[in-house]
């Protein structure tokens, strides 16, 4: 909303100190969002006054002109001296007074005015018209000053013209304030001042135009649905010439923001600027049936009706939109745009004016399905009051009758079906400040209320007021709602800061929430800088990663994506995490190690709300941290990923880890052999593995991918609160290192689970510390496997008899069970 | 020769190998021929089986006194050479000690979730507790509970991502749908009003999704931190002097913070919250567009409506709710140039922090 500082402080005192009053205004809730000052842009436009008129010897109808602007061109003598500028207006003659722009003059539209040749010809300047200068419709010619303009003075100067303009941010609760007046009444209340309110004035013009027949016998409104219009006026103003807007009438309305169109189609904006009473000006002939009457009939659209708006665009309406119509087509949207075919002409003469309002909710469908936002349809969707519907329909009719030339006819058509509420609360005044946490005056509160509009009266209780709220209000339904009028006017500043005195909260983290803390440290700890990717995702993304067919569900998908590449929700963190790894590769970086926490979508048919997992994803590449003088580069593989996944599983104390291979069937996203499905005690928490080479391929992505995912939910059930104490060893151990060839199928997990459970009690500790293939010395087909054996009793020290048995009898068992040779 | 003459000759001998031994391994071969198992001076002891009787005591004596020699001329020789060895390894061993350290290599914690951290710890300590809601929402909880019912025009205050609905219901205004990318994440707060006994501190850190193009300043996906608090008694008041603690918390002691008058359909009173410039102190510069001031909030008293709906008295209760940003917290704090930078999973962004 734009305000013109000089039109409301035709109705209320508004402070000198313009920054003051921005942020007053800021502070007590309408926000400023921009202060520009009108007449700026008339800087290098002088008034000035044509001494000589000649023909131009090349052209029929340009002038050369020789033209004073006083002190504002001065020769080598320092004296005033005149310019020459060629001018292609009729309108004027020797001797008339007039505004030129010097050479440096910006006008609107960034126009630069500079000296330049017109068929040979210099010109050092331009004679402005109206329209040049952005002060109205009229082109016909160059402005003329009256005689007695002063010649040489700053424009804006002679017009009084500064105006400092606020572009105010109004919440959707104010649909007062999106009006001259409401902002008077607003600005009243905020410094305590009084404001005047200019309407009963206005309306009282009306008087002197009225002739004519009454309008109710060529004129018929009827509205089909009371939900949908509360209320109809329809007057009709006769004789009208429609023309060029006088200028204080065009300057207000650039004010305002609008073009100046015409005096008719001007004052019906300058009617919503002032009062925000949205008002439409058919063309009344336009209207008229074969009987010789206008119906107006405001009724639900057709659904497929067509229409084409005032803005020359063609529209599908459909049921749940509201139509001005005759009995036989639509002219107008209701609340949002007039019809091509009935607006008001350059040779209309008679007018039918609309001032109505209609409903919140089908306002504001229509304008977000047809993307069609006005000045009328923000004011409708957010509540127009239909109680002073009359009164602005009679200042409006008269002030186009004066601007037009018009007459008035008597009366008017007013279907009124549905009063507007307002509301009987009472205010407790103890219950405020106490719920404020301050102590604000009775004798504030009532003053403030009563100049927001509201009637105060004291009841039988002294610590209760009765408050009885205005039509224009209708975001005051609630004693609440006053509150925080009083707050707000009252100062939040003013208000002391406490904290809540509750004694009995404790602050928390979930069990969940400690998990995945856990996890984070973890994850850091093992080298993993954690990330965020998009949680949109490519449609294609699936089928490129090659997790097409074992995702679960199917993808949630946006109604109005931002683009096509952002058109799904995710349904895994790696297509996101891939592209990082892409990233950082083409910038060089070639050691990635990311991990991101986060939500996966998967719906199906029939489900309303999607499915959301969330799942923990992880990427290595490269190598671990930087290259060092004394720590040798391994390139990270599958291991690496199993690591981390190990030492999460560690940390969370979950039992019975489980790796089993996956196969390409199960998993095609990964590298067939060095893939594995994770698990603790048969539940499934994930998995680990090299990242297929064709998946990364399909993301740019370059080198061996070491990745895993593991599934939140699950990681948090299968982890264990509190862990069981081991006594520590007090007696000494036996270690024994032990070689085994074996075939290459026979898997380590094989081994150390038939070494574990046949070496019995003693066989405390089983680690693997050498894998060697060596086709001569071992032979084809088969490994040697070396493992580090730990034997002891925890209540007495061992004797080597004791342990060679136990060995001898753990060999015995290892060969018949996995065919392992035992090496010397 | 006569064993005392020869333990003299061997004891002379020995001694005189353990002054020219240079280092204590030398000590060590001379100690295990002497002394070892099958060491000579051993050898004579063994022998003392076949020594005539009446020389027993002499050839005794003699021996012990040859061991005790050899033994503290040992001790002595090695007491100066290991000595000198270690003076020796102590100096071989000096380091470069400007090299670099050897270290596991650490991850870094992302930035944004660096701040709900952060944020999260000032609120425990103030005791509150962390919930946490899903990112799919329906109309209900992201509008509709929170006093923005259908068509109200506070609705068109966010660009909403609308998402296909599978039972096939169909909405009022095309393109639009019941199930929606929560634009806020005020819509926990109506899951804790409805789902939590009595008083009510929690905070809600999540994401959040706007129809925004990603720009330098805008993600359509971002953070924020929302808060509310349901319980007798509380004042605006309390809302005002919790939000201070916290900004003084996150930016210092020495920043001031404003309320500005505002309007959310799910508090009222409300206001948006704005702290001083930390660069030019309420002076006016490019940071803060000239005002002083920058806003990072959100807040106001829990709108008796959003009680009610969830099953709350607004008569014996009251509350506050507030939201932030967490995006807009980075900005302010860490000068981020460029959101997106956010989202790029860029190594050399990330372990900055």
């Amino acid at each position: 909303m734009l305000l013109s500082l000089d039109w409301v402080s035709e109705y209320v005192k508004v402070p000198e100190d313009t920054q003051a009053f921005c942020d007053r205004l800021d502070l007590t809730g309408t926000g400023v969002e921009g202060v520009e000052t009108l007449g700026d842009t008339f800087d290098r436009i002088y008034t000035a006054k044509i001494l000589k008129k000649e023909h131009h010897p090349d052209s029929d109808h340009m002038w050369v002109c020789t033209v004073d602007v006083g002190e504002a061109n001065l020769g080598d003598d320092g004296k005033p001296e005149p310019l020459q500028i060629v001018c292609g207006a009729q309108n004027f003659n020797e001797g008339d007074h007039i505004v030129t722009a010097l050479v440096g003059a910006v006008l609107p539209g960034d126009v630069k005015i500079k000296k330049s040749k017109l068929r040979g010809v210099a010109s050092c300047g331009m004679n402005c018209s109206e329209r040049e200068l952005g002060l109205g419709s009229d082109h016909d010619g160059i402005i003329i000053l009256p005689e007695d303009a002063p010649i040489g003075m700053p424009y804006s100067e002679y017009l009084a013209n500064t105006d400092t303009v606020l572009d105010l941010e109004i919440t959707p609760n104010r649909p007062d304030c999106l009006s001259v007046t409401g902002l008077a009444r607003e600005i009243g209340a905020m410094y305590q001042e009084p404001w005047a309110d200019p309407l009963p004035q206005d309306a009282a013009k009306l008087e002197q135009h009225i002739s004519g027949a009454p309008v109710d016998q060529s004129v018929t409104v009827s509205i089909q649905d009371a939900d949908r219009a509360a209320r109809y006026n329809a007057r009709v103003i006769e004789n009208v010439k429609v023309g060029p807007s006088p200028e204080w009438l065009a300057k207000r309305v650039a004010a305002s923001g609008a073009r100046s169109i015409n005096n008719v189609v001007d004052v019906t904006n300058y009617i919503l600027f002032l009062y925000g009473q949205p008002l439409h000006a058919f063309d009344y002939n336009s209207l008229v049936g074969k009987d010789g009457m206008a119906n107006v009939i405001v009724r639900p659209a057709k659904d497929g009706e067509e229409f084409t708006t005032l803005d020359g665009q063609e529209r599908t309406l459909t049921s749940d939109m509201t139509v001005i119509a005759t009995p036989k087509r639509a002219v107008a949207l209701a609340g949002v745009m007039g019809g091509l075919d009935s607006e008001v002409e350059d040779d209309t003469t008679t007018i039918l004016l609309e001032t109505a309002t209609f409903s919140r909710a089908h306002t504001s469908r229509t304008s977000r399905n047809l993307s069609l936002i006005s000045e009328a349809s923000l004011r409708y969707e957010r509540g127009v009051d239909a109680a002073p519907i009359e009164e602005i329909s009679k200042a409006a009719a008269a002030l186009i009758a004066e601007v037009s030339g018009g007459t008035v006819r008597p009366g008017c058509v007013d279907v009124y079906l549905d009063q507007p509420e307002q509301h009987d609360l009472t205010f407790r005044i103890s219950r405020f400040n106490q719920m404020m946490g301050a102590e604000i005056p009775e004798s504030f509160i009532k003053d403030i209320l009563e100049r927001l509009g509201c009637q105060v009266e004291g009841t039988d209780d002294a610590n209760v007021l009765r408050v009885i709220t205005p039509t224009f209000r209708p975001d005051l339904e609630r004693e609440i709602d006053l509150y925080e009028e009083v707050l707000r006017l009252w100062g939040m500043d003013r208000i002391a800061s406490t904290l809540p005195a509750s004694p009995d909260r404790v602050g928390t983290r979930s069990r969940e929430q400690d998990i995945r803390r856990t996890i984070d440290f973890t994850l850091r700890a093992s080298g993993l800088s954690e990330t965020m990717t998009y949680s949109f995702a490519d449609a294609k993304d699936a089928e490129r990663i090659r997790m097409e067919g074992v995702l679960p569900g199917e993808a949630v998908e946006l109604l109005n994506p931002m683009n096509a590449d952002h058109a799904i929700m995710r349904r895994s963190i790696f297509p996101g995490l891939l592209r990082s790894v892409e990233h950082n590769q083409a910038h060089g970086v070639q050691d990635i190690q990311l991990y991101e926490i986060g939500e996966v979508f998967s719906t199906s048919e029939g489900r309303e709300k999607p499915k959301e997992t969330t799942k923990l994803a992880a990427v290595m590449v490269g190598a671990m941290g930087p290259v060092a003088w004394n720590a040798k580069r391994v390139p990270f593989d599958f291991f690496d990923a199993k690591g981390v996944c190990e030492a999460i599983v560690h940390e969370l104390a979950i039992p019975k880890l489980h790796f089993k291979p996956l196969t390409e069937e199960e998993a095609p996203f990964l590298q067939p052999g060095r893939a594995a499905k994770v698990y603790s005690a048969g539940a499934e928490l994930g998995w680990v593995g090299e990242l297929h080479p064709l998946a990364t391929a399909a993301f740019d992505v370059e080198g061996p991918v070491a990745a895993f995912e593991l599934d939140m939910k699950a990681l948090v059930k299968a982890s264990q609160l509190a862990r069981d104490y081991i006594d520590v060893p007090a007696f000494p151990a036996v270690e024994v290192d032990q070689a085994f060839v074996v075939d290459e199928d026979v898997t380590h997990e094989r081994m150390e689970q038939v070494m574990t459970s046949a070496g019995g009690k003693l066989l405390e500790r089983v680690a693997l510390f050498d894998v060697y293939r060596d086709d001569e010395r071992i032979g084809a087909g088969k490994k040697s496997m070396a493992y580090h054996l730990t034997y002891r009793a925890p209540e007495r020290t061992l004797t080597a008899e004791e342990v060679e048995k136990a060995h001898n009898k753990m060999l015995k068992k290892v060969q018949g069970a996995t065919g392992a040779e035992v090496r010397g | 020769m006569d064993i005392i003459e020869e333990l003299d000759s061997l004891q002379h001998d020995v001694l005189a190998r353990i002054k020219a031994a240079e280092d204590t391994a030398a000590l060590e071969e001379i100690r295990v021929s002497v002394l070892g198992k099958s060491g000579t001076l051993t050898a004579h002891l063994r022998n003392m089986g076949s020594v005539p009787k009446e020389q027993k005591a002499e050839v005794g004596r003699a021996l012990n006194e040859a061991r005790q020699a050899v033994e503290e001329a040992l001790a002595g020789a090695k007491d100066v050479l290991s000595k000198a060895e270690l003076e020796a390894a102590i100096a071989s061993d000096a380091v470069d000690i400007t090299l670099p350290g050897r270290h596991q290599h650490i991850g870094s914690r992302h930035l944004i979730n660096r701040l709900i951290d952060e944020i999260s710890e000032i609120f425990l300590g103030l005791g509150y507790s962390v919930i946490e809601g899903p990112e799919v929402e329906t109309d209900y909880y992201n509008f509709e509970a929170l006093n923005a019912p259908a068509d109200h025009p506070s609705r068109s205050m966010q660009d909403t991502f609308y998402v296909r609905d599978m039972t096939g219901a169909e909405s009022a205004v095309r393109g639009e749908s019941n199930l929606l990318l929560r634009t806020q994440t005020s819509g926990v707060q109506v899951h804790a009003m409805e789902d939590q006994p009595m008083p009510i501190y929690v905070i809600a850190p999540g994401k959040v999704y706007r129809r925004d193009v990603a720009d330098a300043s805008h993600l359509p996906q971002f953070h924020q931190i929302e808060g509310l608090v349901v319980d007798k008694g509380i004042t605006f008041g309390d809302l005002k002097g919790t939000l201070e603690y916290m900004c003084k918390a996150i930016f210092g002691e020495d920043r001031k913070t404003r309320f500005r008058a505002h309007y959310f359909p799910f508090t009222e009173p409300s206001a948006e919250v704005d702290v001083s410039c930390g660069i030019c102190h309420g002076e006016g510069c490019r940071m803060c567009k000239h005002t002083g001031w920058l806003e990072i909030l959100g807040c106001g008293m829990v709108d008796p409506n959003v009680l009610q709906m969830s099953g709350i008295d607004p008569e014996v209760y009251s509350g506050f709710a507030f939201g932030m940003g967490v995006e807009r917290i980075a900005c302010l704090k860490y000068d981020v140039p460029d959101l997106r930078m956010l989202l790029d999973g860029d190594m050399r962004f990330l372990e900055q922090f």
